[in-house]
């Protein structure tokens, strides 16, 4: 894989490697696409599969229903004034 | 094999049964890592205790997946499995086992504290649900409630030497379980006995309004009175493997039809298994920044971009390499190539094995090498690691209920077998390993808790 395409994937991912990493991770990709690769023998015309099974489309009411710990998932959260921190846009 | 669970409701425990059990468990935690969590403070009454895996959520406990970024993150809410449990009222919650992390490994290693092997503390405890296996094989009484994506189940039940029963894919909600990959994430259950898997299975499978996956209500028992054999399934074993399994089938031929034959898709599942989940992987793993569940990683000077590439350096080295191959899936030029076309051989080998499953039961060793030293496992590359799960990825693409039952302990360590059988059968595993027990006898090293 090109570095080109390496950096790429990793801005797509928002992930950032040291060297070391960096050096380990992109070989076992190059090796594990190496190995997906063996697909490309198979021949099929099937439908591709989403799901093992057949999931039927099962709508419930649209109905209000209480959530009584709003503190339960502010406490997952830095707070400001009671408003959830997230990062500058 | 008498039911444990039974057992245990029928005994007198003395007052303090539940505080020396939680007392002797953190002991013998501090050797094997089974559990991530142990509830000291339980108010249980002659409850059978169960753990469940760290990927499922549980009200007020820290769920952390076995990941850095989860750290600190206390669900507000129960998963299905954990509330249906609770409700039934015969199990009390004890703990959070151990895993690897999001579910990403064969062995367990892939955390930052592995669990150890109850049998012997030097070899490796299987993965994902490492913490689950270990439990039930420390624990007299106990269940735990696990998870297998890929084998996850399978495989560190086999090398604990305790049964790992994997329902089919939407036989039991999902709700509240942290994915890795969707069309294949299944939670299920390890026990000490069959019969102790099916009560826990008949108290948290069936529909739930908020898995709209959950749509496998009925369960049947058609039993089978043949085993198949896949034949380039099997030559991959390790010959050791091969003539202890080879042993087993000798003794099951008094009952059961044995034949061996050739499906040679099955050969070709590990590679769409592992295409469809690094790209579900891949997705579900976005959603988490540095500020909304888990870790906080708090430096909100900085830009989003900056922020969200900062707070997940936390992934450990194999879901980041998980990532970046489904990202790289899930790209436009290449995603016919990998992605579409595994979703279609997933389909062949549905269509195949079904064929077969309907005729009998499909038979493999669980594992095709004898139980790994943590060290040597160490050592194995991606790539070697994933042809590990040979046997336990067909059924688990394919969403077919298997199970696991030791049969066999070579140099005093458990060896496993997994049975398939046909979408929505599971009773009929169940069934089968229960009559397997009636004439052999599981060993355990330990025994937590024995009244």
């Amino acid at each position: 894989m090109e570095d080109r395409e390496f950096d790429r994937l990793l801005k797509i991912a928002r992930l950032k490697l040291n060297d070391t990493e960096r050096k380990r991770i992109k070989s076992d990709i190059e090796e594990i696409i190496g190995y997906f690769d063996k697909i490309d023998v198979i021949s099929t015309h099937e439908r591709p599969a989403y799901q093992p099974i057949h999931v039927p489309t099962r709508l419930r009411k649209d109905e209000i229903a209480h959530f009584d710990d709003v503190d339960g998932l502010k406490r997952q959260s830095k707070l400001h004034n009671g408003y959830i921190l997230g990062p500058k846009l | 094999m008498a039911s444990h669970i039974r057992e245990f409701l029928g005994h007198e425990k003395p007052s303090d049964y539940y505080s020396k059990l939680a007392e002797e468990l953190e002991r013998t935690n501090s050797e094997y890592h089974a559990f991530n969590v142990i509830k000291k403070d339980t108010e249980a009454k002659n409850q059978v205790p169960f753990s469940t895996k760290a990927n499922i959520c549980v009200k007020g406990v820290e769920t952390t997946a076995g990941s850095k970024m989860l750290r600190g993150y206390v669900p507000p809410f129960n998963a299905t499995v954990v509330e249906r449990m609770l409700k039934e009222g015969s199990f009390s919650f004890i703990g959070e086992t151990n895993m690897d992390e999001f579910g990403f490994g064969t062995f367990g290693i892939n955390t930052e504290v592995p669990a150890r092997n109850a049998f012997d503390s030097r070899y490796a405890a299987g993965g994902s649900s490492s913490g689950s296996a270990v439990a039930t094989a420390l624990l007299k009484y106990h269940v735990a409630i696990a998870e297998s994506t890929g084998g996850s189940i399978s495989t560190p039940a086999a090398l604990n030497g305790v049964v790992g029963f994997t329902p089919t894919y939407g036989a039991v909600s999902r709700y509240g379980l942290i994915d890795y990959a969707n069309s294949l994430d299944k939670i299920g259950i390890m026990a000490r006995s069959s019969d102790d898997a099916r009560g826990v299975f008949d108290v948290i499978r069936g529909r739930d309004n908020y898995d709209v996956t959950c749509a496998i209500e009925k369960i049947t028992n058609n039993k089978k009175g043949k085993l198949f054999v896949i034949e380039e399934l099997l030559e991959k074993a390790d010959p050791k493997i091969r003539s202890e399994f080879e042993r087993l089938l000798d003794k099951l031929g008094k009952e059961y039809e044995i034949k061996t034959i050739s499906m040679n898709i099955l050969s070709d599942a590990i590679e769409p298994y592992y295409i469809i989940a690094m790209a579900e992987a891949s997705t579900n793993l976005a959603k988490y920044n540095g500020y909304k569940y888990g870790f906080q990683y708090g430096e909100f000077n900085r830009r989003y971009n900056d922020f969200f590439t900062e707070a997940r350096s936390n992934f450990g080295m194999e879901a980041k390499r998980r990532i970046i191959l489904g990202t790289f899936i899930r790209s436009e030029s290449v995603k016919a190539r990998y992605y579409t076309k595994a979703l279609m051989i997933r389909q062949m080998i549905i269509n195949e094995m079904g064929k077969v499953l309907k005729d009998g039961f499909v038979i493999s060793p669980t594992l095709p090498i004898p139980t790994p030293k943590i060290a040597d496992v160490e050592k194995l590359t991606p790539v070697q690691n994933y042809a590990l799960d040979v046997f336990t990825i067909p059924p688990s693409i394919g969403g077919f209920p298997h199970l696991t039952f030791p049969y066999a302990y070579v140099n005093e360590m458990p060896i496993g077998a997994q049975i398939i059988t046909e979408q929505a059968n599971d009773y009929a595993l169940l069934d089968f390993s229960s009559k397997w027990e009636e004439s052999f006898q599981y060993k355990y090293k330990h025994n937590i808790g024995s009244l």
